[in-house]
């Protein structure tokens, strides 16, 4: 008679990998089956405990995203003067998010109208970000005239109707309530270097079409054409104060300090978490808002059907939308806070830098720092009453 | 999946045709990203750190360029780079801390019918899982971690260089060794 099974033997018969000549044995043999049933017990509690691993139809991240970013972050190309424009702002300052939001609209004269178009409301409940290749800004930053051009519309379009204040010191989060005038959230586990109220403020600006259409032509986009209607509609921001926690050692904020570059590494430690109430934008009705929305998302680099398919998918009237560059910045779904948020990533030899955007309950939060560790980000936001 | 793993550096260079260097790496990543993706989202559980890695093992794909080389079975090799990583970072205490927070999360949005407290526990077990996972050696994980997502032994052996006969009794030991990691974890925690 052959000898009994081994153990291996017996584990492959139960996922059905054991040859013919053994199994015909194992048929025939109670002492190899009684062993095969301790066996069994125990690949039926693995089976229960690893069932996670079973393939199932999890959703993948975009192949092209994974590339964007690869190649971006991973392969370090060299980042884009436009980027660190972008990122300059709300790393070290304080009221991350006021620059956001101003950014968002005033970066360029067609995102302004339709940011307006919302209209009655535009009140912050998402964030969203839009990877655009940044090629034609470049091109229109590097051209003085142009940026001239662009900052004389600006101001003689708008103007300020509620001034921002410097940034006030406050003792603790409920004095910086106070302040704020909504119930300011910090990490249970550790203490701000110092808290920063900064104050309201507001701004209107009326669209000037024809001289916004000029500058887009001279961007060389003439095959852009922004819609007579917009013409000398009225857009009135407001942004909400801001409350801004520093953690580790951070230079001191200042509205109205020139962009910083250098110091940036001086403060390796430096985190900056901001939290502000929604900003809110009004305007009139009766702008053909997909229409703008399509002409500055074509204007930022995108393709015609790109920016349709963009455009179907955002509810302009609640998202905020920061534009990146997609060959210098990534970013990311993550979960925060009991909501989803976005991570955006800037890779950089010197100074990679990193921005954590949530919306929960009607606040904005950024947590924002520098280095390639996002960690402490979360632990700040995980730590959150 | 197993017809990912079962391509070889042949069949690669005629679908790459006359592609230079990095065009050929570029289709290799757009070949495999799902692969390794789904692999990771499955052993670490949380989606943001699977994606992490998963451009991490295409670093040292890029990196090491192993696919000049003949015989080259990359299904396996991504296989293996990508596991490890990822064993290695539910090791790393930080991480852990988050993935059982982000497990709990993830777990509440994919399936907001079932009841939060059954949720927690399944939540718990699985981190428990994966923690044993990460404590056993390298080589015994990845057999389980392969029998466990439904390949065959022969591709199993394919993948980790063994022969078909030895995934047997490699399992039985496998088995156990995951079996008291489990329990001691489950007593530490209790």
């Amino acid at each position: 008679m052959k000898k009994h099974l081994t153990e291996g033997e017996l584990r492959a018969s139960l996922d059905g990998e054991l040859d013919d000549n053994l199994l015909r044995h194992l048929n025939a043999c109670a002492e190899c089956r009684a062993q095969l049933n301790q066996l069994k017990q125990t690949h039926l509690r693995l089976a229960n405990r690893l069932a996670f691993l079973t393939p199932g139809t999890e959703p993948v991240p975009s192949v092209r995203f994974a590339w964007n970013r690869f190649t971006s972050q991973y392969l370090k190309q060299k980042e884009t003067s436009m980027l660190k424009k972008w990122f300059s702002f709300p790393v070290l300052r304080a009221g991350a998010i006021t620059v956001l939001a101003i950014t968002l609209l005033m970066a360029f004269p067609t995102t302004r109208a339709f940011a307006g178009q919302l209209l009655n409301l535009f009140r912050v409940q998402q964030v969203e970000v839009l990877s655009i290749d940044s090629t034609g800004l470049e091109n229109m930053t590097g051209n003085e005239a142009l940026g001239s051009q662009l900052s004389k519309l600006i101001s003689d379009s708008t103007v300020v109707t509620d001034e921002p204040g410097e940034p006030v010191l406050a003792a603790n989060a409920s004095d910086a309530s106070t302040s704020a005038g909504f119930n300011v959230r910090l990490p249970a586990d550790s203490a701000p270097s110092k808290i920063y109220v900064t104050d309201s403020s507001a701004f209107a600006l009326t669209v000037d079409r024809d001289k916004a259409q000029a500058l887009i032509e001279a961007a060389g986009r003439s095959d852009l054409v922004l819609p007579q209607a917009i013409d000398g509609a009225e857009i009135e921001v407001s942004i909400p104060s801001a409350v801004s926690a520093a953690f580790g050692t951070c230079p001191e904020p200042k509205m109205d300090a020139p962009e910083v570059e250098g110091p940036r590494e001086s403060y390796p430690d430096c985190i900056i978490f901001t939290q502000m109430r929604s900003p809110l934008v009004n305007a009139p009705d009766g702008v053909d808002v997909a229409q703008l929305a399509q002409i500055g998302l074509e204007f930022t680099g995108m393709t015609r059907e790109e920016a349709a398919a963009f455009t179907s998918t955002i509810d302009w009237t609640s998202t905020l939308v920061i534009p990146i560059p997609r060959n210098a910045a990534t970013y990311s779904d993550v979960s925060v806070d009991g909501v989803t948020g976005k991570l955006i990533l800037r890779e950089s030899n010197h100074s990679p830098e990193y921005a954590l955007l949530w919306v929960k309950d009607g606040i904005v939060y950024a947590i924002s720092g520098t280095g390639n560790d996002t960690s402490a980000a979360f632990d700040i936001a995980d730590a959150l009453p | 999946m197993i017809q990912l793993m079962k391509k070889r550096r042949s069949d690669l260079l005629e679908s790459a045709g006359v592609e230079s260097d990095s065009q050929e790496f570029e289709s290799l990543f757009k070949e495999y990203w799902a692969y390794v993706y789904r692999i990771l989202q499955r052993l670490v559980g949380d989606p943001a750190e699977a994606e992490d890695l998963a451009l991490e093992t295409f670093l040292r794909l890029y990196e090491r360029r192993p696919y000049k080389e003949n015989g080259f079975q990359m299904g396996g090799w991504l296989y293996r780079v990508a596991t490890n990583l990822g064993l290695r970072s539910i090791r790393s205490y930080k991480r852990r801390e988050r993935y059982e927070i982000e497990a709990g999360r993830f777990a509440l949005d994919e399936a907001p019918e079932t009841r939060p407290v059954e949720l927690h526990i399944q939540a718990e077990a699985q981190d428990l899982a994966r923690q044993a996972l990460a404590k056993m050696n390298e080589r015994q994980s990845q057999l389980l971690m392969l029998r466990y997502s439904g390949l065959s032994y022969k591709e199993i052996a394919g993948i980790l260089g063994l022969s078909p006969t030895s995934i047997g009794p490699l399992l039985v030991r496998a088995e156990r060794e995951f079996e008291e990691y489990y329990r001691a974890l489950a007593q530490e925690e209790a």
